[in-house]
């Protein structure tokens, strides 16, 4: 076929289509999901996970991959609340301090898990598992296994203030959305991660320094986990050691549902926006529908393979691995 | 020798060289009852990591393993009353039925196996909470004892996993070194289209490995729920990312191919010895995860054999 209904538009929008339908499915079931209340509920889940899969896109377009965000988003987490409280305990008073602090230490986190994977060439799956452990390993040393509480009630906005039905909180994920697509479309980074991801060979063929780029996917992704960090503290008020605890899978889930390819190269960050989007709505959709929870995280397993099937351009791949 | 030949060698030695690191702080640690009783204690991630070997080894990944030995906890505590000694080859079945679900997906409907064993861990976490009615269960101790009791006692100063443990691995390895099988699956994690180029029915070996790390899942939730004597939904986790890490630190790298099973047995050893090693350092709780993993960060950078590893994602 040719034209506006090209295989290859349909796979582009087929993630997007998938979305819809669950929407559809949902709706016909109980009506009460279509309302902007539960979309908002929809939204404020998703935002913290959003940036998380941002990040991991990054990582992932390069054919590599990033397990360590338990462990980052725990310690950075735990980091910001300590460091919201010592700098005052409420943002005006200089606990906004607390936010581009620890931006740079996801960065330097980040930086360090690229560092680990690139210099001792040992294969990122393992590189960033060992250094999500000592990054939960950190939050649990620093927290002593205790709750690390920020009662701010203008930091807390990012939750309780709504604009058109929607948290702050909300606005700030498609904020730095926006940042991560200007990233992959319009700066050479951007460009570099695809070249890396769409054959490291080539790309190192034709003179880029693949290692550089490596460790600064790494960073990028340390930062919008950073991010997810503080999104997760504004939404709980209180961080812990397990902060971070379920989003290493779930974000990787997420990415490969919105049509990102695990060996690299495909995919960009709207793909993890729709992916991140129909994991969240079939969460919501199964409670709203009233399944019970134990079928819960089955439905999830079967209905994401249905979705990957449907969602990704597989015949793309050589192997499936 | 050059050190070429001296890198496959490079896993045995760093264990031994750990062993000697920790016995020279306490040499009470070398006594070979607490080597035997440590070896004992490992023996559930051990059999677990050895399924999880032959994912790895085709160049995938198999990360139903933990659910599925919650499942089999479940199964062999509901079923151990009216099936007796027969429950055990219903979990061996209902984890080798699942893994080949998994190999399905992946090789036929094309889902990457990271994302494919997943959902069947979510459908097997399910199926783990209906049976179980979402409680913690308990066998009934006369029975188990009288049916799978000689699994865990000891025999002189040996542990009986370790029998079991030494019959899993001689029967992997068999699988590996002296089966067509095994010839196969190392020419998949190889190189797959070179695989199937040469008319190797790719998928079917694939399925087939997928079901032996379901098997052997199934296996180590067996014995984990003998030893704790009852099964609970939850109550393997925590297993599957030291049961990954076991294979990895042991030289089977995730581009699959390389290593083996013996690899793992090393592996789980060297695991087995930083977590032990914490103890004898007087490293606090609250520092030993951090601690394990710059370790492990070491471990892995020693082990790897990089000459084999074309790029390293």
């Amino acid at each position: 076929m040719t034209g506006r209904f090209s295989r290859e538009a349909v796979i582009r929008w087929a993630p997007l289509l998938v979305l819809i339908a669950l929407v559809i499915l949902f709706t016909a079931i109980n009506p009460q999901f279509f309302s902007l209340r539960n979309f908002a509920r929809i939204t404020i889940s998703s935002a913290p996970a959003l940036m998380v899969a941002v990040g991991v896109t990054f990582i992932i377009l390069m054919g590599s991959i990033d397990l360590s965000m338990e462990g980052v988003i725990s310690l950075t987490a735990v980091l910001f609340c300590m460091a919201f409280v010592r700098f005052g305990g409420n943002l005006a008073a200089g606990g906004w301090l607390a936010m581009p602090l620890i931006l740079a230490l996801g960065a330097g986190i980040g930086f360090v898990n690229g560092l680990i994977h690139v210099r001792l060439r040992i294969p990122s799956f393992m590189a960033s598992l060992a250094m999500g452990f000592v990054g939960t390993g950190a939050a649990v040393l620093l927290t002593g296994g205790d709750i690390v509480k920020v009662d701010d009630d203008v930091f807390r906005g990012l939750l309780t203030y709504r604009v058109l039905g929607f948290p702050l909180m909300v606005y700030v994920a498609v904020v730095f959305l926006g940042l991560g697509w200007f990233l992959q479309t319009r700066t050479t980074l951007g460009r570099n991660f695809y070249a890396v991801g769409g054959g490291e060979d080539l790309a190192h063929a034709s003179g880029l320094n693949v290692r550089r780029v490596r460790i600064a996917g790494f960073t990028l992704a340390g930062v919008f986990y950073a991010v997810a960090a503080i999104l997760q503290v504004a939404k709980l008020g209180q961080a812990e050691s397990v902060t971070g605890a379920n989003f290493m899978f779930i974000s990787i889930t997420s990415v490969v549902v919105g049509g990102v390819a695990l060996w690299g190269g495909v995919g960009g960050v709207w793909n993890a926006l729709v992916g991140v989007l129909i994991v969240n709505t079939i969460n919501n959709g199964m409670v709203v529908i009233g399944l019970p929870d134990y079928v819960q995280d089955g439905m999830l397993g079967l209905l994401v393979i249905v979705a990957v099937v449907l969602s990704t351009d597989r015949r793309a791949a050589i192997v499936v691995k | 020798m050059d050190f070429q030949r001296f890198k496959p060698h490079l896993p045995w030695i760093t264990l031994l060289v750990l062993i000697a690191l920790v016995g020279v702080v306490d040499d009470t640690f070398l006594r070979p009852a607490n080597l035997l009783s440590l070896a004992g204690d490992i023996v559930p991630l051990f059999i677990m990591a050895l399924g999880l070997t032959f994912a790895i080894y085709i160049g995938g990944i198999d990360l139903s393993a933990q659910s599925m030995a919650n499942l089999i906890t479940v199964v062999a505590s509901v079923y151990l009353a009216s099936m007796g000694a027969w429950v055990a080859l219903l979990c061996v079945i209902v984890g080798f039925g699942l893994g080949m679900i998994s190999g399905y997906v992946t090789t036929r409907l094309l889902v990457p196996s990271f994302i494919s064993t997943l959902a069947v861990g979510g459908v097997a976490f399910s199926l783990a909470q209906y049976l179980s009615g979402q409680r913690a269960l308990n066998m009934d101790a006369m029975q188990r004892d009288a049916v799978f009791g000689w699994m865990i006692g000891k025999t002189g100063m040996i542990p009986n996993e370790l029998f079991i443990a030494a019959g899993l691995l001689a029967i992997t390895l068999f699988i590996e070194r002296r089966t067509t099988l095994g010839r196969a699956l190392k020419a998949v994690g190889a190189g797959e289209p070179a695989a199937a180029a040469s008319g190797l029915n790719v998928a079917r070996y694939k399925i087939l490995a997928f079901a032996i790390s379901g098997a052997l899942a199934a296996i180590a939730g067996l014995l984990f729920s003998v030893k704790l004597s009852g099964g609970a939904p939850t109550i393997a986790n925590g297993f599957l990312l030291p049961a990954i890490v076991a294979v990895l630190v042991g030289g089977t790298p995730l581009t699959g191919g390389v290593g083996g099973v013996l690899n793992t047995a090393i592996g789980t050893l060297i695991v087995a010895v930083i977590r032990a090693s914490m103890l004898y350092f007087d490293i606090q709780a609250t520092q030993q995860q951090m601690v394990f993993g710059l370790v492990l960060i070491g471990a892995i950078a020693l082990t790897i054999d990089r000459a084999k590893l074309r790029i390293v994602k």
